[in-house]
Protein backbone atom coordinates (compact mmCIF):
# COMPACT_ATOMS: atom_id res chain seq x y z
CA UNK A 1 0.00 0.00 0.00
CA UNK A 2 2.92 2.17 0.96
CA UNK A 3 5.02 1.53 -2.16
CA UNK A 4 1.43 2.40 -4.58
CA UNK A 5 1.35 5.88 -2.33
CA UNK A 6 5.17 6.34 -3.47
CA UNK A 7 4.05 5.74 -7.16
CA UNK A 8 1.23 8.26 -7.22
CA UNK A 9 3.71 10.72 -5.47
CA UNK A 10 6.31 10.14 -7.98
CA UNK A 11 4.01 10.89 -10.81
CA UNK A 12 2.00 13.24 -9.69
CA UNK A 13 5.22 15.34 -9.18
CA UNK A 14 6.44 14.43 -13.09
CA UNK A 15 2.90 15.19 -14.10
CA UNK A 16 3.64 18.48 -12.44
CA UNK A 17 7.56 18.75 -13.58
CA UNK A 18 6.43 18.51 -17.19
CA UNK A 19 3.29 20.32 -17.83
CA UNK A 20 4.49 23.12 -15.05
CA UNK A 21 7.69 23.33 -17.00
CA UNK A 22 6.80 23.15 -20.38
CA UNK A 23 4.45 26.42 -19.67
CA UNK A 24 7.46 27.89 -17.95
CA UNK A 25 9.46 27.33 -20.62
CA UNK A 26 7.34 28.50 -23.16
CA UNK A 27 6.54 32.10 -21.56
CA UNK A 28 10.44 32.13 -21.07
CA UNK A 29 11.17 31.47 -24.63
CA UNK A 30 8.36 33.62 -25.66
CA UNK A 31 9.62 36.78 -23.42
CA UNK A 32 12.74 36.09 -24.44
CA UNK A 33 12.44 36.73 -28.25
CA UNK A 34 10.16 39.64 -27.83
CA UNK A 35 12.79 41.50 -25.78
CA UNK A 36 15.31 40.23 -28.54
CA UNK A 37 13.58 42.14 -30.77
CA UNK A 38 13.12 45.33 -28.77
CA UNK A 39 16.85 45.38 -27.73
CA UNK A 40 17.83 44.87 -31.52
CA UNK A 41 19.50 48.85 -31.22
CA UNK A 42 21.87 47.74 -28.80
CA UNK A 43 24.80 45.60 -30.77
CA UNK A 44 27.04 43.40 -28.74
CA UNK A 45 30.02 41.95 -29.61
CA UNK A 46 33.14 39.62 -28.83
CA UNK A 47 35.91 42.06 -30.36
CA UNK A 48 38.44 43.26 -28.61
CA UNK A 49 38.33 46.28 -30.21
CA UNK A 50 35.90 48.39 -30.84
CA UNK A 51 35.16 49.66 -34.54
CA UNK A 52 35.55 52.92 -34.26
CA UNK A 53 38.89 53.52 -32.79
CA UNK A 54 39.68 57.58 -33.23
CA UNK A 55 36.51 58.80 -31.36
CA UNK A 56 36.83 59.51 -27.87
CA UNK A 57 35.06 56.96 -25.66
CA UNK A 58 33.16 56.40 -22.58
CA UNK A 59 33.80 52.96 -21.35
CA UNK A 60 32.56 50.56 -18.82
CA UNK A 61 31.74 47.63 -17.20
CA UNK A 62 28.30 46.32 -18.03
CA UNK A 63 26.99 42.69 -17.17
CA UNK A 64 23.50 40.11 -16.73
CA UNK A 65 23.35 37.40 -14.83
CA UNK A 66 20.98 34.77 -14.23
CA UNK A 67 20.31 31.09 -12.25
CA UNK A 68 17.58 29.00 -14.29
CA UNK A 69 16.62 26.03 -12.45
CA UNK A 70 15.90 22.56 -14.12
CA UNK A 71 12.55 20.88 -13.03
CA UNK A 72 11.64 17.60 -11.97
CA UNK A 73 10.81 16.24 -15.45
CA UNK A 74 14.03 17.05 -16.78
CA UNK A 75 16.01 15.77 -14.15
CA UNK A 76 14.23 12.64 -13.88
CA UNK A 77 14.59 12.36 -17.69
CA UNK A 78 18.35 13.51 -17.39
CA UNK A 79 19.14 10.35 -14.80
CA UNK A 80 17.97 8.02 -17.05
CA UNK A 81 20.16 9.63 -20.02
CA UNK A 82 22.92 9.37 -17.64
CA UNK A 83 22.28 5.61 -17.72
CA UNK A 84 22.39 5.35 -21.38
CA UNK A 85 25.10 8.09 -22.96
CA UNK A 86 24.64 10.82 -25.40
CA UNK A 87 22.33 13.95 -25.69
CA UNK A 88 20.70 15.54 -22.67
CA UNK A 89 17.99 17.04 -24.57
CA UNK A 90 16.25 18.28 -21.84
CA UNK A 91 19.17 20.11 -19.97
CA UNK A 92 20.18 22.17 -23.55
CA UNK A 93 16.69 24.43 -23.19
CA UNK A 94 18.07 25.57 -20.00
CA UNK A 95 21.35 26.21 -20.96
CA UNK A 96 19.89 27.98 -24.19
CA UNK A 97 17.60 30.16 -21.86
CA UNK A 98 20.16 31.19 -19.75
CA UNK A 99 22.13 32.33 -22.23
CA UNK A 100 20.16 34.49 -24.10
CA UNK A 101 18.47 35.74 -20.84
CA UNK A 102 21.91 37.03 -19.66
CA UNK A 103 22.95 38.12 -22.62
CA UNK A 104 19.37 40.47 -22.74
CA UNK A 105 20.22 42.01 -18.90
CA UNK A 106 23.59 42.79 -20.54
CA UNK A 107 22.07 44.92 -23.22
CA UNK A 108 19.66 45.95 -20.69
CA UNK A 109 22.65 47.00 -18.23
CA UNK A 110 23.95 48.73 -21.00
CA UNK A 111 20.87 50.71 -22.52
CA UNK A 112 20.11 51.57 -18.98
CA UNK A 113 23.86 53.59 -18.66
CA UNK A 114 22.98 55.30 -22.05
CA UNK A 115 25.18 53.06 -24.18
CA UNK A 116 24.20 51.46 -27.61
CA UNK A 117 27.26 49.69 -28.40
CA UNK A 118 29.11 46.68 -26.06
CA UNK A 119 32.13 45.26 -26.89
CA UNK A 120 34.60 42.28 -25.58
CA UNK A 121 31.84 40.36 -24.67
CA UNK A 122 32.50 36.97 -22.85
CA UNK A 123 30.50 34.06 -20.95
CA UNK A 124 30.90 32.01 -17.10
CA UNK A 125 28.79 29.31 -16.97
CA UNK A 126 28.54 27.30 -13.24
CA UNK A 127 26.52 24.84 -12.38
CA UNK A 128 24.73 25.16 -8.83
CA UNK A 129 23.21 21.79 -7.68
CA UNK A 130 20.63 21.59 -4.89
CA UNK A 131 20.79 18.90 -3.79
CA UNK A 132 19.51 16.52 -6.56
CA UNK A 133 18.21 19.01 -8.85
CA UNK A 134 20.82 20.92 -11.34
CA UNK A 135 20.45 25.12 -11.75
CA UNK A 136 22.58 26.13 -14.48
CA UNK A 137 24.00 30.09 -13.98
CA UNK A 138 25.31 32.24 -16.88
CA UNK A 139 27.19 35.35 -16.25
CA UNK A 140 27.75 37.49 -19.60
CA UNK A 141 29.75 40.41 -19.25
CA UNK A 142 31.46 43.01 -21.64
CA UNK A 143 32.55 46.81 -21.74
CA UNK A 144 30.07 49.50 -23.12
CA UNK A 145 31.06 52.44 -25.02
CA UNK A 146 29.48 55.65 -25.17
CA UNK A 147 31.24 58.42 -27.76
CA UNK A 148 31.84 61.07 -25.66
CA UNK A 149 29.56 64.40 -26.28
CA UNK A 150 26.50 62.22 -26.59
CA UNK A 151 23.16 62.86 -24.24
CA UNK A 152 23.49 62.04 -21.16
CA UNK A 153 27.10 61.55 -20.50
CA UNK A 154 29.83 63.73 -18.96
CA UNK A 155 32.90 62.03 -20.03
CA UNK A 156 34.80 61.09 -16.41
CA UNK A 157 38.03 61.57 -18.58
CA UNK A 158 39.04 60.44 -21.35
CA UNK A 159 39.87 56.79 -22.40
CA UNK A 160 41.59 55.79 -25.64
CA UNK A 161 41.15 52.33 -26.64
CA UNK A 162 44.10 52.85 -29.44
CA UNK A 163 46.67 50.50 -29.89
CA UNK A 164 49.18 52.35 -32.08
CA UNK A 165 50.62 48.44 -33.19
CA UNK A 166 46.80 47.76 -34.92
CA UNK A 167 47.41 50.91 -36.78
CA UNK A 168 47.98 49.03 -39.69
CA UNK A 169 44.20 47.21 -39.58
CA UNK A 170 42.11 50.02 -38.82
CA UNK A 171 38.86 49.51 -40.80
CA UNK A 172 37.49 52.63 -42.56
CA UNK A 173 34.44 53.97 -40.46
CA UNK A 174 31.09 52.95 -40.82
CA UNK B 1 31.74 48.15 -42.22
CA UNK B 2 28.34 47.14 -41.12
CA UNK B 3 27.97 46.52 -37.62
CA UNK B 4 24.62 44.64 -36.42
CA UNK B 5 23.42 41.99 -34.30
CA UNK B 6 21.75 39.43 -36.70
CA UNK B 7 19.32 36.84 -34.70
CA UNK B 8 20.93 32.91 -35.77
CA UNK B 9 17.97 30.43 -36.74
CA UNK B 10 16.24 28.80 -33.53
CA UNK B 11 16.57 25.36 -32.90
CA UNK B 12 20.16 24.86 -33.53
CA UNK B 13 21.45 24.71 -29.16
CA UNK B 14 18.04 23.14 -28.49
CA UNK B 15 15.45 20.20 -29.99
CA UNK B 16 11.85 21.66 -29.39
CA UNK B 17 10.40 18.38 -29.88
CA UNK B 18 8.43 16.43 -27.48
CA UNK B 19 10.67 15.52 -24.24
CA UNK B 20 7.74 12.88 -23.62
CA UNK B 21 9.51 10.67 -26.84
CA UNK B 22 13.08 11.18 -25.17
CA UNK B 23 10.87 9.77 -21.66
CA UNK B 24 9.26 6.80 -23.24
CA UNK B 25 12.38 5.59 -25.68
CA UNK B 26 14.35 5.74 -21.81
CA UNK B 27 11.91 4.69 -19.63
CA UNK B 28 11.28 1.44 -21.97
CA UNK B 29 14.96 0.84 -22.49
CA UNK B 30 16.01 0.82 -18.97
CA UNK B 31 13.21 -0.88 -17.13
CA UNK B 32 13.95 -3.67 -19.54
CA UNK B 33 17.33 -3.75 -19.26
CA UNK B 34 16.91 -3.78 -15.28
CA UNK B 35 14.20 -6.32 -15.50
CA UNK B 36 16.20 -8.54 -17.76
CA UNK B 37 19.49 -8.78 -15.98
CA UNK B 38 17.49 -9.62 -12.43
CA UNK B 39 14.76 -12.10 -14.48
CA UNK B 40 18.05 -13.78 -15.41
CA UNK B 41 20.09 -13.39 -12.94
CA UNK B 42 17.79 -14.78 -10.67
CA UNK B 43 16.70 -17.92 -12.88
CA UNK B 44 20.23 -18.33 -12.79
CA UNK B 45 20.75 -18.17 -8.83
CA UNK B 46 17.49 -20.45 -8.78
CA UNK B 47 18.34 -23.16 -10.57
CA UNK B 48 22.07 -23.13 -9.07
CA UNK B 49 21.18 -23.28 -5.32
CA UNK B 50 19.48 -26.01 -4.57
CA UNK B 51 21.58 -28.13 -6.90
CA UNK B 52 24.46 -26.96 -4.32
CA UNK B 53 24.97 -30.80 -2.15
CA UNK B 54 22.87 -30.18 1.32
CA UNK B 55 25.70 -30.28 3.29
CA UNK B 56 27.50 -27.06 2.66
CA UNK B 57 23.87 -25.38 3.52
CA UNK B 58 24.08 -27.30 7.24
CA UNK B 59 27.40 -26.11 7.12
CA UNK B 60 26.68 -22.79 6.29
CA UNK B 61 23.64 -23.14 8.83
CA UNK B 62 25.79 -24.22 11.61
CA UNK B 63 28.05 -21.02 11.70
CA UNK B 64 24.88 -18.70 12.46
CA UNK B 65 23.29 -18.88 15.61
CA UNK B 66 20.44 -21.18 15.95
CA UNK B 67 16.94 -20.03 15.10
CA UNK B 68 14.95 -23.19 16.50
CA UNK B 69 14.82 -21.67 20.17
CA UNK B 70 12.03 -21.68 22.46
CA UNK B 71 11.15 -19.78 25.60
CA UNK B 72 12.78 -21.18 28.64
CA UNK B 73 9.55 -22.01 30.28
CA UNK B 74 8.03 -25.59 30.95
CA UNK B 75 5.34 -24.40 28.80
CA UNK B 76 7.47 -23.04 26.32
CA UNK B 77 9.39 -26.53 26.21
CA UNK B 78 6.23 -28.08 26.08
CA UNK B 79 5.48 -26.62 22.93
CA UNK B 80 8.38 -27.43 21.05
CA UNK B 81 8.36 -31.02 21.84
CA UNK B 82 4.81 -31.06 20.23
CA UNK B 83 5.63 -28.84 17.32
CA UNK B 84 9.20 -30.81 16.69
CA UNK B 85 6.80 -34.21 16.83
CA UNK B 86 3.95 -33.22 14.30
CA UNK B 87 6.87 -31.88 12.25
CA UNK B 88 8.56 -35.32 11.99
CA UNK B 89 5.35 -36.81 11.65
CA UNK B 90 4.63 -34.25 8.75
CA UNK B 91 8.17 -34.79 6.98
CA UNK B 92 8.11 -38.68 7.15
CA UNK B 93 5.22 -37.97 4.04
CA UNK B 94 7.49 -35.67 2.25
CA UNK B 95 10.69 -36.32 0.84
CA UNK B 96 13.23 -34.46 2.77
CA UNK B 97 16.25 -34.27 1.22
CA UNK B 98 19.34 -36.32 1.97
CA UNK B 99 20.87 -35.25 5.50
CA UNK B 100 18.58 -32.86 6.01
CA UNK B 101 17.34 -32.54 10.13
CA UNK B 102 14.05 -30.78 10.32
CA UNK B 103 14.38 -28.75 13.68
CA UNK B 104 11.47 -26.15 15.12
CA UNK B 105 11.48 -23.59 17.42
CA UNK B 106 8.65 -21.02 18.82
CA UNK B 107 8.67 -17.36 20.03
CA UNK B 108 5.76 -15.92 22.76
CA UNK B 109 5.57 -12.96 20.00
CA UNK B 110 2.26 -11.27 19.05
CA UNK B 111 3.38 -11.54 15.35
CA UNK B 112 0.92 -14.20 13.31
CA UNK B 113 3.66 -15.66 11.24
CA UNK B 114 6.09 -19.01 10.68
CA UNK B 115 8.96 -19.19 8.68
CA UNK B 116 11.51 -22.04 7.58
CA UNK B 117 15.18 -20.83 6.99
CA UNK B 118 18.66 -22.25 6.27
CA UNK B 119 20.05 -25.45 7.70
CA UNK B 120 16.22 -27.35 7.96
CA UNK B 121 15.08 -25.05 10.49
CA UNK B 122 11.42 -23.69 11.19
CA UNK B 123 10.20 -20.73 13.32
CA UNK B 124 6.68 -20.29 14.33
CA UNK B 125 5.55 -17.53 16.33
CA UNK B 126 3.09 -17.38 19.28
CA UNK B 127 0.36 -15.18 17.32
CA UNK B 128 -0.03 -17.86 15.36
CA UNK B 129 -0.07 -20.56 17.55
CA UNK B 130 -2.86 -18.52 19.21
CA UNK B 131 -5.00 -18.24 16.24
CA UNK B 132 -5.50 -21.67 14.97
CA UNK B 133 -8.25 -23.74 16.24
CA UNK B 134 -7.29 -27.24 15.47
CA UNK B 135 -4.08 -29.67 14.57
CA UNK B 136 -5.22 -29.61 10.83
CA UNK B 137 -4.89 -25.86 10.32
CA UNK B 138 -1.35 -26.23 12.20
CA UNK B 139 0.11 -28.69 10.13
CA UNK B 140 -0.57 -26.87 7.37
CA UNK B 141 1.27 -23.93 7.83
CA UNK B 142 3.98 -26.95 9.14
CA UNK B 143 4.16 -28.75 5.87
CA UNK B 144 3.91 -25.19 3.86
CA UNK B 145 6.97 -24.61 6.10
CA UNK B 146 8.46 -28.13 5.10
CA UNK B 147 7.89 -27.74 1.88
CA UNK B 148 10.18 -24.87 1.46
CA UNK B 149 12.73 -26.76 3.28
CA UNK B 150 12.50 -29.56 0.59
CA UNK B 151 12.67 -27.59 -2.41
CA UNK B 152 15.79 -25.69 -0.77
CA UNK B 153 13.75 -22.11 -1.17
CA UNK B 154 15.71 -20.50 1.43
CA UNK B 155 18.99 -21.15 -0.53
CA UNK B 156 17.66 -20.48 -3.71
CA UNK B 157 16.27 -16.87 -2.32
CA UNK B 158 19.67 -16.10 -1.04
CA UNK B 159 21.38 -16.64 -3.88
CA UNK B 160 19.03 -14.62 -5.88
CA UNK B 161 19.22 -11.91 -2.95
CA UNK B 162 22.58 -11.42 -3.31
CA UNK B 163 23.09 -11.61 -6.53
CA UNK B 164 20.26 -9.19 -7.43
CA UNK B 165 21.35 -7.01 -4.67
CA UNK B 166 24.76 -6.60 -6.31
CA UNK B 167 23.45 -5.23 -9.29
CA UNK B 168 20.75 -3.00 -8.20
CA UNK B 169 23.32 -1.49 -5.69
CA UNK B 170 25.78 -0.96 -9.03
CA UNK B 171 22.37 0.84 -10.41
CA UNK B 172 21.80 3.03 -7.05
CA UNK B 173 25.28 3.92 -6.73
CA UNK B 174 25.20 5.15 -10.80
CA UNK B 175 22.01 7.26 -10.56
CA UNK B 176 22.39 8.29 -7.07
CA UNK B 177 19.18 8.57 -4.69
CA UNK B 178 17.53 9.91 -6.86
CA UNK B 179 13.88 8.92 -8.69
CA UNK B 180 15.35 7.32 -11.46
CA UNK B 181 17.44 5.17 -9.01
CA UNK B 182 14.07 4.53 -7.04
CA UNK B 183 12.14 3.57 -9.92
CA UNK B 184 14.67 1.04 -11.26
CA UNK B 185 15.16 -0.30 -8.07
CA UNK B 186 11.52 -0.63 -7.43
CA UNK B 187 11.67 -2.20 -11.23
CA UNK B 188 14.02 -4.94 -9.54
CA UNK B 189 12.45 -5.92 -6.98
CA UNK B 190 8.85 -6.48 -8.24
CA UNK B 191 10.93 -8.89 -10.51
CA UNK B 192 11.86 -10.94 -7.54
CA UNK B 193 8.96 -10.70 -5.55
CA UNK B 194 7.82 -12.34 -8.87
CA UNK B 195 9.94 -15.57 -8.08
CA UNK B 196 8.82 -15.07 -4.33
CA UNK B 197 5.64 -15.89 -4.86
CA UNK B 198 6.35 -18.60 -7.55
CA UNK B 199 8.15 -20.35 -4.50
CA UNK B 200 4.75 -20.04 -2.03
CA UNK B 201 2.57 -21.97 -4.88
CA UNK B 202 4.78 -24.32 -5.32
CA UNK B 203 5.11 -24.90 -1.58
CA UNK B 204 1.29 -24.22 -1.17
CA UNK B 205 1.18 -27.03 -3.85
CA UNK B 206 3.66 -29.61 -1.89
CA UNK B 207 1.76 -29.14 1.56
CA UNK B 208 -1.47 -30.34 0.25
CA UNK B 209 -0.62 -33.66 -0.92
CA UNK B 210 0.73 -34.33 3.10
CA UNK B 211 -1.99 -32.89 4.31
CA UNK B 212 -4.24 -35.05 1.97
CA UNK B 213 -2.05 -38.13 2.79
CA UNK B 214 -2.07 -37.62 7.05
CA UNK B 215 -5.78 -36.38 7.54
CA UNK B 216 -7.39 -37.57 4.40
CA UNK B 217 -9.42 -33.96 3.71
CA UNK B 218 -8.30 -30.61 3.52
CA UNK B 219 -10.48 -28.63 6.17
CA UNK B 220 -7.53 -27.29 8.05
CA UNK B 221 -6.21 -25.81 5.08
CA UNK B 222 -9.21 -23.73 4.45
CA UNK B 223 -9.64 -23.02 8.30
CA UNK B 224 -5.65 -21.74 7.96
CA UNK B 225 -6.76 -19.50 5.35
CA UNK B 226 -9.76 -17.88 7.18
CA UNK B 227 -7.34 -16.68 9.95
CA UNK B 228 -5.26 -15.29 7.07
CA UNK B 229 -7.94 -12.74 5.76
CA UNK B 230 -9.15 -12.05 9.24
CA UNK B 231 -5.80 -11.07 9.58
CA UNK B 232 -5.25 -9.03 6.91
CA UNK B 233 -8.54 -7.35 6.78
CA UNK B 234 -11.08 -8.86 4.18
CA UNK B 235 -11.55 -5.35 3.27
CA UNK B 236 -8.10 -4.53 2.05
CA UNK B 237 -7.85 -7.32 0.12
CA UNK B 238 -11.44 -6.77 -1.37
CA UNK B 239 -10.38 -3.98 -2.56
CA UNK B 240 -8.18 -4.53 -5.17
CA UNK B 241 -4.62 -5.18 -3.44
CA UNK B 242 -2.31 -5.64 -6.76
CA UNK B 243 -0.10 -8.72 -6.32
CA UNK B 244 2.80 -7.56 -8.03
CA UNK B 245 4.11 -5.83 -4.98
CA UNK B 246 3.69 -8.51 -2.52
CA UNK B 247 5.82 -11.60 -1.55
CA UNK B 248 2.86 -14.32 -1.20
CA UNK B 249 -0.13 -14.54 -3.95
CA UNK B 250 -3.12 -12.86 -2.70
CA UNK B 251 -5.45 -15.24 -0.12
CA UNK B 252 -7.88 -15.24 -2.76
CA UNK B 253 -6.13 -17.01 -5.46
CA UNK B 254 -4.06 -19.23 -2.58
CA UNK B 255 -8.15 -20.22 -1.78
CA UNK B 256 -8.90 -21.08 -5.51
CA UNK B 257 -5.77 -23.40 -5.96
CA UNK B 258 -6.29 -24.98 -3.16
CA UNK B 259 -9.97 -26.21 -4.55
CA UNK B 260 -8.88 -26.39 -7.89
CA UNK B 261 -6.21 -29.05 -6.47
CA UNK B 262 -8.80 -30.85 -4.57
CA UNK B 263 -11.39 -31.14 -7.09
CA UNK B 264 -8.15 -32.60 -9.48
CA UNK B 265 -6.90 -34.72 -6.61
CA UNK B 266 -10.79 -35.73 -5.60
CA UNK B 267 -9.54 -34.71 -1.99
CA UNK B 268 -12.68 -33.42 0.09
CA UNK B 269 -12.11 -29.79 1.47
CA UNK B 270 -14.30 -30.67 4.74
CA UNK B 271 -14.51 -33.40 7.37
CA UNK B 272 -13.29 -33.39 10.95
CA UNK B 273 -10.37 -31.53 12.40
CA UNK B 274 -8.77 -32.94 14.95
CA UNK B 275 -7.53 -31.23 18.47
CA UNK B 276 -4.74 -29.38 19.04
CA UNK B 277 -2.19 -31.26 21.06
CA UNK B 278 -2.54 -30.41 24.72
CA UNK B 279 0.31 -27.84 25.37
CA UNK B 280 -0.41 -25.66 22.46
CA UNK B 281 -4.13 -25.64 23.34
CA UNK B 282 -3.36 -24.55 26.56
CA UNK B 283 -1.57 -21.53 25.51
CA UNK B 284 -4.54 -20.57 23.01
CA UNK B 285 -6.45 -21.14 25.95
CA UNK B 286 -4.50 -18.79 28.02
CA UNK B 287 -4.45 -16.25 25.16
CA UNK B 288 -8.38 -16.04 24.86
CA UNK B 289 -8.77 -15.78 28.48
CA UNK B 290 -6.36 -12.35 28.72
CA UNK B 291 -7.99 -11.14 25.91
CA UNK B 292 -11.85 -11.41 27.39
CA UNK B 293 -10.27 -10.06 30.79
CA UNK B 294 -8.90 -7.05 29.22
CA UNK C 1 34.18 28.58 -42.77
CA UNK C 2 36.94 29.87 -41.04
CA UNK C 3 36.99 29.24 -37.64
CA UNK C 4 39.86 31.03 -35.07
CA UNK C 5 40.30 32.55 -31.89
CA UNK C 6 42.32 35.34 -33.60
CA UNK C 7 41.10 38.93 -33.39
CA UNK C 8 42.62 39.78 -36.58
CA UNK C 9 43.20 37.20 -39.46
CA UNK C 10 46.50 38.50 -41.76
CA UNK C 11 45.42 38.86 -44.96
CA UNK C 12 41.78 39.34 -44.62
CA UNK C 13 39.71 42.70 -43.72
CA UNK C 14 36.41 42.45 -41.60
CA UNK C 15 33.61 44.08 -43.72
CA UNK C 16 30.70 43.30 -41.53
CA UNK C 17 30.26 41.97 -37.44
CA UNK C 18 27.04 40.26 -37.47
CA UNK C 19 27.24 39.51 -33.34
CA UNK C 20 27.87 36.80 -31.34
CA UNK C 21 26.93 33.49 -32.35
CA UNK C 22 27.18 29.91 -29.45
CA UNK C 23 26.97 26.62 -29.97
CA UNK C 24 26.59 24.01 -26.50
CA UNK C 25 25.97 20.67 -26.04
CA UNK C 26 25.30 18.49 -22.93
CA UNK C 27 27.01 14.97 -23.03
CA UNK C 28 27.08 11.74 -20.57
CA UNK C 29 28.91 8.28 -21.41
CA UNK C 30 26.91 5.27 -20.50
CA UNK C 31 26.87 3.50 -17.29
CA UNK C 32 29.79 1.22 -18.43
CA UNK C 33 32.34 3.44 -19.17
CA UNK C 34 31.84 5.32 -15.96
CA UNK C 35 31.87 2.11 -13.61
CA UNK C 36 35.09 1.48 -15.72
CA UNK C 37 35.97 5.09 -14.94
CA UNK C 38 35.19 4.98 -10.98
CA UNK C 39 37.78 1.69 -11.37
CA UNK C 40 40.16 3.41 -12.94
CA UNK C 41 40.45 6.36 -9.96
CA UNK C 42 42.08 3.65 -7.94
CA UNK C 43 45.02 3.07 -10.19
CA UNK C 44 44.99 6.64 -11.85
CA UNK C 45 46.17 7.14 -15.52
CA UNK C 46 43.78 8.40 -19.03
CA UNK C 47 40.36 7.71 -18.59
CA UNK C 48 40.24 7.29 -22.75
CA UNK C 49 36.05 6.98 -22.06
CA UNK C 50 35.75 10.70 -20.75
CA UNK C 51 38.33 12.28 -23.39
CA UNK C 52 36.46 10.64 -26.12
CA UNK C 53 33.07 12.47 -23.82
CA UNK C 54 34.99 15.49 -23.88
CA UNK C 55 36.26 15.32 -27.65
CA UNK C 56 32.82 14.66 -29.48
CA UNK C 57 31.24 17.25 -27.27
CA UNK C 58 33.52 20.20 -27.91
CA UNK C 59 33.44 18.86 -31.79
CA UNK C 60 29.37 19.12 -31.53
CA UNK C 61 29.36 22.08 -30.11
CA UNK C 62 32.21 24.07 -32.77
CA UNK C 63 29.57 22.27 -35.63
CA UNK C 64 26.34 23.86 -34.32
CA UNK C 65 28.50 27.64 -33.65
CA UNK C 66 29.46 27.12 -37.40
CA UNK C 67 25.27 26.27 -37.78
CA UNK C 68 24.43 29.46 -36.11
CA UNK C 69 26.79 31.71 -38.37
CA UNK C 70 25.58 30.25 -41.21
CA UNK C 71 22.31 30.86 -40.37
CA UNK C 72 23.43 34.71 -40.43
CA UNK C 73 25.25 34.54 -43.36
CA UNK C 74 28.50 34.50 -41.93
CA UNK C 75 31.81 33.16 -43.48
CA UNK C 76 34.21 33.07 -40.79
CA UNK C 77 33.92 32.69 -36.77
CA UNK C 78 36.48 34.51 -35.16
CA UNK C 79 37.85 35.14 -30.95
CA UNK C 80 36.52 32.10 -30.43
CA UNK C 81 36.42 30.96 -26.77
CA UNK C 82 35.40 27.48 -24.85
CA UNK C 83 33.33 27.23 -21.66
CA UNK C 84 33.35 23.99 -19.94
CA UNK C 85 30.93 22.83 -16.79
CA UNK C 86 30.43 20.06 -15.64
CA UNK C 87 26.49 19.12 -14.57
CA UNK C 88 26.09 15.97 -12.05
CA UNK C 89 28.22 13.28 -12.24
CA UNK C 90 29.67 12.07 -15.77
CA UNK C 91 27.97 14.68 -17.66
CA UNK C 92 29.70 18.17 -19.30
CA UNK C 93 28.77 20.57 -20.90
CA UNK C 94 31.02 22.75 -23.56
CA UNK C 95 29.79 25.87 -24.68
CA UNK C 96 31.50 27.52 -27.79
CA UNK C 97 31.32 30.66 -28.62
CA UNK C 98 32.83 33.45 -31.11
CA UNK C 99 32.39 36.92 -33.41
CA UNK C 100 30.84 36.08 -36.48
CA UNK C 101 32.01 38.11 -39.18
CA UNK C 102 32.08 38.11 -43.24
CA UNK C 103 35.84 38.52 -44.36
CA UNK C 104 37.42 39.52 -47.61
CA UNK C 105 40.84 39.92 -48.73
CA UNK C 106 42.42 42.78 -48.83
Amino acid sequence: MLDLIQIGIFLALLAIGYFAGSIVERRHYASIRQRERAYADVLAFMVRFPPDRVTPQRAFLVHGTVVVSSDYFKTFVASLRNLFGGRFRSYETLMERARREALLRLKADARRRGAKLVVCVRFETTTISSGWAPSMEVFAYGTALIPEGEAGAQSSGRSRLLGDGYARYAQPGP
Amino acid sequence: MKLENRAPAEGINASHENPLKELAWLLTGSLAAVVAIVFSISLAAQWIAPRIPYKYEARLAASLPSFTTAPDTDQGRQVQAELQALADRLASRMQMPEGMIVRVGWRDDRIVNAYATLGGQMVFFGGLLKQLGSEDALAMVMAHELAHLKYRHASAALGRGVAVGVILSVISAELGRNAAGGLLNQAGVVTLLSFSRDQERAADEAALSAIAAEYGHLAGAFELFEVFQRQAGAKFEAAGAVEFLRTHPLTASRRAAIEHWAAANKVPTTGSPRPLPPAIAALREGARRNAKAS
Amino acid sequence: MLVSNLELVPGKRVTAHFGIVQGSTVRAKHVGKDIFAGLKNIVGGELKGYTELMQEAREESIQRMIAEAESMGANAILNVRFATTSIAAGAAEILAYGSAVRLEDI
